[in-house]
């Protein structure tokens, strides 16, 4: 016994075939930490599959994190800019006047859309969820109802038309534009084109009567040294807990708005009262736990006293003798782990498959992450830790000389 | 090899304290000695003291070893525990009354036991002749639950003398057994420790047994609150 890698794997192997020698009582304490395992991991499961499930709903709706501001106001660009650096922001794009946002779409004289929402758009805009595309210049991205009222795919011109009354004359501006892509149907249900901000600016000053060459007209007020001022912006929270400070700033600002903060509040609620149950479930049946394998472990020490006595007598230290009963208690713990992680795997796949499909419960899910599980496996361990550490202090108060006394 | 000289120890406290005290005691290599006396007399005492699982009251001189004898009564004086396991591990095999084998162990492992702990490799010639001599070779794959109380005795001897002790000490190893049972056991042990040049002390109460085998014996002479245990024939 130079080393003590050698020590530990007599020590080990010792521990293994003491269990497997007791297979009936090591099973008894394993199965005792498998029921209390697979159940904690099957609900804990549930609760975080249901919850993640409610908040994958939230944020798959960008809506659930917009932040709309009511009423029309006057904003500058440098307050604009102090939006967007708000830490709660995450995107956040100034808007003209609604009324100067419209305008109609055509391609020939057959399909249009008359009354068209353009909105501006910018890199990282929730709204649209297109990382890599975002239109530039003449650039528009359609959405599903106006590619499909305009027949229009990626790569078609499609004219752009605005209307406006000058000094009794009515005039009309025209400029074209190519359609970048075509956004999916659930991203925005109105006939609406998403452009450049500065395509956005053109349009309202040539509403509002200054001269704009894009639009192709000559007539009109020059535009000289204009700084545009927005109407509103659209904010959007940089995740769903930002949305309540963002609200509660702009508020602050006097400005009125509307979120869905309600159902993200929903949604928390739920989360915190699951958590609740299962926190308090989890502490019972830990307690549960670490009693039951307490007296397990120390029945099972008491009796085989002799043993751990004769092994005293053998040359084995007192570390050792601890050293053994806690071997074999982080053994035990890991296989009523594994056995857990097994019926916890069968149980959430029998949840998912008779509960998954049915029309009343929706999409059922009963997951754990890999963390989850690491996690469990340490706070087992923990358990069985402290189990041993109890049983470890008795064992190593066993004396060498009780192998002699014939009790 | 082994030479003990003035020791008293004390079992229990105050009134109910009871004394053994062993004068002198001298055993030599290839040399068996039995001690005997009344049940409660203070045998397995003696032997707890003997075998440095008990610190003793009074200690003269406790050496053991053959030409570099150990001084263990300095060991004991200093209560150097560390040391007493070292030596006892070392130096001590013990037989227990009821054999003491492992029962998780299979008897080839339980017999290896205390070579895998001093570091020694698990198999050695003279366990090989051990085996032999008591006729446990048909058993060595064996649990220990799957033997006869005899056949655990004899295990147990081998284990006692796996890592070639200088001094085997054996508890009433024939109590278990009957007559012609423990008869052959004694042979074996007998003639294991002279062929190994070991010494040993065997607590027994089988006075014929030791009497046929004609071993030297010492005595436990009851007195007042102290047991004294001297050489007799």
């Amino acid at each position: 016994m130079n080393r003590w890698t050698d020590r530990l794997r007599l020590l080990g192997s010792l521990a293994l075939q003491d269990l497997w020698h007791d297979r009936k009582v090591s099973l008894c304490i394993a199965a005792s930490l498998v029921a209390v395992i697979a159940p904690l991991l099957l609900l804990f499961g549930l609760k975080h599959g249901v919850v993640s499930q409610l908040q994958d709903e939230l944020l798959r709706d960008p809506r659930n994190l917009e932040v709309k501001m009511l009423s029309n106001g006057n904003y500058d660009t440098a307050w604009i800019e102090r939006l967007r650096l708000r830490p709660e922001t995450g995107f956040a794009l100034g808007q003209t006047r609604s009324l100067n946002t419209q305008a109609d779409l055509l391609i020939g004289m057959q399909r249009f859309v008359e009354g068209a929402e353009i909105i501006a758009t910018e890199p990282g805009d929730p709204q649209l969820n297109l990382a890599a595309l975002t239109p530039v210049g003449n650039q528009v991205i359609l959405s599903a109802s106006a590619a499909q009222r305009l027949q229009a795919k990626v790569g078609d011109s499609v004219q752009l038309r605005a209307l406006r009354r000058l000094d009794g004359v009515n005039e009309r501006g025209e400029m074209t534009l190519t359609v970048l892509a075509v956004l999916d149907g659930a991203r925005f249900g109105r006939a609406a084109g998403f452009v450049a901000p500065p395509l956005l600016l053109d349009l309202e000053h040539f509403r509002d009567g200054y001269q704009v060459s894009a639009f192709g007209v000559a007539t009109g007020k020059p535009l000289g040294n204009l700084q545009p001022l927005y109407a509103r912006a659209r904010v959007y929270a940089r995740d769903i807990d930002q949305v309540a400070p963002l609200e509660h700033w702009l508020n602050e600002q006097h400005i009125e708005t509307s979120s869905r903060l309600a159902d993200i509040d929903n949604v928390k609620a739920i989360n915190h009262v699951l958590g609740l149950i299962f926190g308090v479930i989890a502490m019972a049946a830990l307690i549960g736990c670490v009693a039951s394998m307490v007296g397990a472990f120390l029945a099972n020490i008491d009796r085989k006293r002799k043993s751990l006595a004769v092994l005293r007598l053998l040359g084995f230290k007192r570390r050792a003798v601890g050293g053994f009963v806690v071997l074999q208690a982080l053994i035990l713990s890991l296989a009523g782990y594994i056995g857990g992680l097994g019926f916890y795997a069968v149980g959430s796949h029998l949840f998912d498959y008779l509960l998954g499909s049915s029309q009343a419960t929706g999409t059922f899910v009963c997951r754990i992450t890999v963390w989850h599980g690491v996690a469990a496996l340490l706070l087992t361990f923990l358990v069985a830790a402290l189990v041993a550490v109890i049983g470890a202090l008795r064992a190593i108060n066993i004396q060498p000389a009780e192998s002699l006394r014939e009790l | 090899m082994l030479d003990i000289k003035n020791l008293l120890v004390r079992r229990g406290e105050g009134a109910q304290a009871h004394h053994v005290r062993l004068p002198n005691l001298q055993v030599g290599a290839g040399e068996i000695l039995a001690i005997t006396g009344e049940s409660g007399s203070g045998k397995s005492t003696l032997l707890e003291a003997i075998g440095l699982l008990l610190a003793p009251v009074e200690l003269e001189r406790f050496r053991l070893g053959a030409t570099q004898a150990q001084d263990i009564a300095h060991l004991l004086a200093t209560d150097d525990q560390p040391a007493l396991a070292a030596v006892r591990s070392r130096h001590l095999g013990f037989i227990l009354q009821s054999g003491g084998l492992l029962p998780f162990l299979s008897v080839r492992d339980n017999i290896s036991l205390p070579r895998r702990l001093l570091g020694m490799s698990a198999k050695s010639e003279h366990i090989d002749h051990a085996v032999d001599v008591l006729r446990l070779q048909g058993l060595l794959d064996k649990q220990p639950q799957a033997l006869s109380i005899g056949e655990r005795q004899r295990v147990a001897c081998v284990r006692a003398i796996a890592h070639e002790p200088l001094l085997l000490l054996a508890d009433e190893p024939t109590a278990a057994l009957d007559p012609l049972s423990a008869r052959r056991l004694f042979e074996l042990l007998l003639s294991l420790v002279s062929s190994m040049g070991l010494s040993a002390l065997v607590v027994s109460h089988d006075w014929a047994l030791l009497k046929d085998f004609g071993l030297p014996r010492l005595g436990a002479i009851n007195r007042q609150g102290e047991t004294l245990f001297e050489p007799m024939d």
